[in-house]
C-alpha cells in the first residue's frame, strides 16, 4: 500500500469511524454512499488534506471524483503534488 | 375538491398531471401516477397486515421514491407516518419504534444493518418494506415484502378507511429540553393548512421544479414536500450538500425554479462551491429558514443570486412547519428580521404573565392559527407546558418594530441548532455521563460560520483517569446519531459553576470562542 494511501485511511478510519470498522472499508467504497461523510466532515478533509499535503483545494476541485474515496483520494494528492 | 387529508394531494395531482414528473432522483424521473400507484400499492399491502385506524408507522429510508410513497400509502392505509431521521443508530431507533409504539417499518437497503441491532429492544411488528430480512429473526415480523414485490402488489382492492382531517397524519420527532426526543403529532388539517398557506405567499405552482437538498424526515423538508406535490410541481431530489458543485449542476441541468435550504447550505454554496460558473436562469425563489439570516449574509446571497426572490422564513415542527415569512422586498430594509406572520397565523409577543409586551420590548412569541399541533406523543406534561389557552408558546424570544416585523433575539432554552438539526445538550451529556471515565459533562452550541453553531463537549474526568479523548469520542459516535456526535471535544479540570452549583454554560462558550481566536 502507497505511503499517501495509508495516511488517507488512517484519517478517515480515525475521524469519520472512530477507529473502528477500518477493515470493511475497501478502498473504492464511496464515502457518500455509505454514510462516512456528511457536509461538515468534507470540510475536515479538506483541512486536513491542505495542512497534510501542503496545497490548496480549490472549490471547483470539490467533487465527488476527487474526494469521494480512498482510491479517489490517493490520486487527487498524487496529480497536486506534480 | 379541496383536499381534506393530506394524500389527496397526491391523488389530485395525479388526477390532473399524471404524466408529470413528481420525483427526479439520480437521473430518473417518476411521475405523478406512478408515485400514486406506488403508495396505493402500499396502502393495500398494510392494509392486508391487520392493522387499525390511527397505527404507526415509521419510514428510514434516503431514496425519495421509497420515502414519499411510503409516506402517503401509510396514511391511505388509515395511519399516521413517522419520518426518521436517516442519521440515528440502533439505540435511537429503538427508541423511535418503542415510544409511538409502531406498527411496522419501510426501510431502505442502507439502513438494514442498524435495524438488525435493535431487534433484541423491539416488539413484534405487523409488517416491514424492506429489500432484505437476512439476518432478522422471523418471528419479529408478521408479514414482509421488498420494495421490489410491493411495486407489483394488487391493489385493485384497496378501500382507503375513513379519516377525519382531526385525525393523525403525521408525527415528527424533535429534540426537546429534557433530551428526551418528543413526538410532534401533526393532523391532516395541520399540515393542509401550513401547505395551503407556504402555497400561497412563495406562489408555488405546477410550473415550478424544486432542488429538494433538506431531507423529508424534518418539518421544513416535509413541508417542501407537501407544498410541490400539492401544486403538481416537480422535487429535484438529492439531500446531500457534502458536494455542493454536485447540486448546484443539477439545479443547472434541471432548470429549477425553487431552491430551500438552512443557513448552514447557504454558508457551504458561498464559502466552499463554484457558485459563480452556474447559471440559473429559471431560479425564481430561495428560501432559508432554521434561523435569522445575518445582514452580511443576505447582501451576499442577493448578488450570487441576482433578481431571485430571497424568503426568510420561521416556524417550528410544532407548528407544521411555518409561522413568518419576510416578504423579498424587505430582505435589505427589514436585515436581521424573520417578517411577518404567514396567512392563517396569529403571531403575538407575550410575557409571562400572558400579557402583550408593548412595541419595541422583548416577549415570548405564541401562535395561533390551524397549523398547530395537536400535542406531543403520549406527553401530557410536556404538552401543557408548551399549549396553553393562548397559543402555542414557542420559547423563542423577541421584539417586533413599528411595522408589525419580528426580530428573534433569543431561545429560552440553550438548545442547540447546527446545520439542520435542533440538538439537546442534555441529551448528549446523559450519553457522555455514561463512560465509565466520566464525572461530569457540560455541551454548549458555540457560533460557526458554516453550522450556525458547532457542538462543544467540555468533559472533567474522575480522579487519576487518564482516558483520552479518543475514547470519549469512540463513545459518543457508537451511542449517538452523527449530528450528535460533539463537533470539538475538551477534556477540563472542573466547570465553571454558580454558587448553586449549576452550570455556567455562558463562560463555556467564551471558553471556546477564546480557543477559536487562539488558533
Amino acid at each position: 500500500m502507497s505511503d499517501i494511501k495509508e495516511q488517507v485511511r488512517d484519517f478517515i478510519i480515525e475521524n469519520f469511524l472512530f477507529g473502528e470498522g477500518g477493515e470493511d472499508l475497501k478502498d473504492d467504497d464511496s464515502f457518500l454512499e455509505k454514510g462516512i461523510i456528511d457536509s461538515t466532515g468534507v470540510l475536515e478533509l479538506v483541512e486536513w488534506l491542505e495542512e497534510t499535503f501542503d496545497f490548496k483545494v480549490e472549490d471547483e476541485e470539490l467533487v465527488p471524483e476527487n474526494l469521494d474515496s480512498v482510491n479517489n483520494l490517493e490520486a487527487f494528492i498524487s496529480k497536486k503534488q506534480k | 375538491m379541496e383536499p381534506r387529508l393530506t394524500y389527496h394531494m397526491l391523488q389530485r395531482a395525479a388526477k390532473n398531471h399524471p404524466d408529470k414528473t413528481a420525483i427526479l432522483y439520480k437521473g430518473t424521473g417518476t411521475s405523478y401516477r406512478e408515485l400514486l400507484d406506488r403508495a396505493e400499492k402500499t396502502a393495500a399491502f398494510i392494509s392486508s397486515c391487520g392493522t387499525l385506524p390511527g397505527f404507526r408507522a415509521g419510514i428510514l429510508s434516503d431514496d425519495p421514491v421509497e420515502y414519499i410513497s411510503s409516506y402517503f400509502g401509510i396514511q391511505m392505509a388509515g395511519g399516521v407516518s413517522v419520518g426518521l431521521n436517516t442519521q440515528t443508530t440502533p439505540r435511537s431507533l429503538s427508541y423511535h419504534i418503542n415510544d409511538c409504539q409502531m406498527d411496522g417499518l419501510a426501510v431502505g437497503k442502507r439502513f438494514l444493518r442498524i435495524l438488525k441491532e435493535t431487534f433484541q429492544d423491539v416488539p413484534t411488528l405487523k409488517f416491514m418494506v424492506a429489500n432484505s430480512l437476512e439476518g432478522f429473526p422471523s418471528e419479529k415480523v408478521n408479514n414482509s415484502i421488498t420494495f421490489k414485490d410491493l411495486w407489483e402488489y394488487d391493489s385493485s382492492a384497496l378501500e382507503p378507511p375513513f379519516r377525519s382531517s382531526c385525525d393523525l397524519a403525521q408525527i415528527i420527532y424533535t429534540s426537546g429540553t429534557t433530551g428526551k426526543p418528543k413526538g410532534v403529532m401533526l393532523r391532516h388539517s395541520n399540515l393542509l393548512a401550513n401547505t395551503k398557506s407556504i402555497v400561497k405567499y412563495l406562489g408555488i405552482t405546477g410550473d415550478d421544479r424544486v432542488m429538494a437538498v433538506l431531507p423529508f424526515f424534518y418539518s421544513y423538508g416535509n413541508s417542501i414536500m407537501l407544498t410541490h406535490i400539492c401544486q403538481g410541481a416537480t422535487l429535484v431530489v438529492n439531500q446531500n450538500m457534502v458536494y455542493p458543485n454536485v447540486i448546484l449542476k443539477e439545479m443547472e441541468d434541471n432548470e429549477v425554479t425553487g431552491f430551500s435550504g438552512v443557513p448552514s447550505t447557504f454558508a457551504i454554496l458561498l464559502h466552499r462551491s463554484n457558485l459563480h460558473e452556474f447559471s440559473f436562469p429559471k431560479l425564481r425563489y430561495i428560501t432559508q429558514a432554521g434561523a435569522p439570516m445575518s445582514p452580511a449574509l443576505a447582501i451576499r446571497l442577493k448578488e450570487a443570486f441576482p433578481g431571485v426572490n430571497i424568503y426568510i422564513m420561521y416556524g417550528q415542527t410544532e407548528a407544521s412547519a411555518r409561522l413568518s415569512y419576510l416578504p423579498p422586498p424587505d430582505l435589505l430594509k427589514k436585515a436581521g428580521s424573520i417578517g411577518i406572520p404567514i396567512p392563517g397565523v396569529e403571531l403575538s409577543l407575550l410575557d409571562e404573565s400572558g400579557e402583550k409586551v408593548p412595541v419595541g420590548q422583548t416577549g415570548e412569541i405564541v401562535a395561533r392559527g390551524e397549523n398547530i399541533m395537536a400535542g406531543y406523543w403520549n406527553s401530557p406534561e410536556e404538552t401543557a407546558k408548551v399549549l396553553r389557552p393562548e397559543g402555542l408558546r414557542t420559547g423563542d424570544l423577541a421584539w417586533q418594530d413599528d411595522d408589525g416585523y419580528f426580530y428573534i433575539v433569543s431561545r429560552k432554552s440553550d438548545m442547540i441548532k447546527s446545520g439542520s438539526h435542533r440538538i439537546a445538550p442534555k441529551e448528549i451529556e446523559d450519553v457522555v455521563m455514561e463512560h465509565s471515565e466520566v464525572s461530569e459533562a457540560a455541551v454548549v452550541g458555540v457560533e460557526d460560520d458554516i453550522l450556525g453553531e458547532a457542538i462543544w463537549l467540555f468533559v472533567v474526568l474522575k480522579p487519576g483517569s487518564n482516558c483520552k479523548l479518543q475514547e470519549i469520542k469512540k463513545h459518543c459516535r457508537r451511542l449517538l446519531p452523527a449530528f450528535k456526535v460533539p463537533h470539538k471535544m475538551v477534556i477540563t479540570e472542573a466547570l465553571p459553576k454558580t454558587a448553586t452549583g449549576k452550570i455556567k454554560k455562558n463562560d463555556l462558550k467564551k471558553q471556546a470562542s477564546e480557543r477559536i481566536s487562539n488558533r
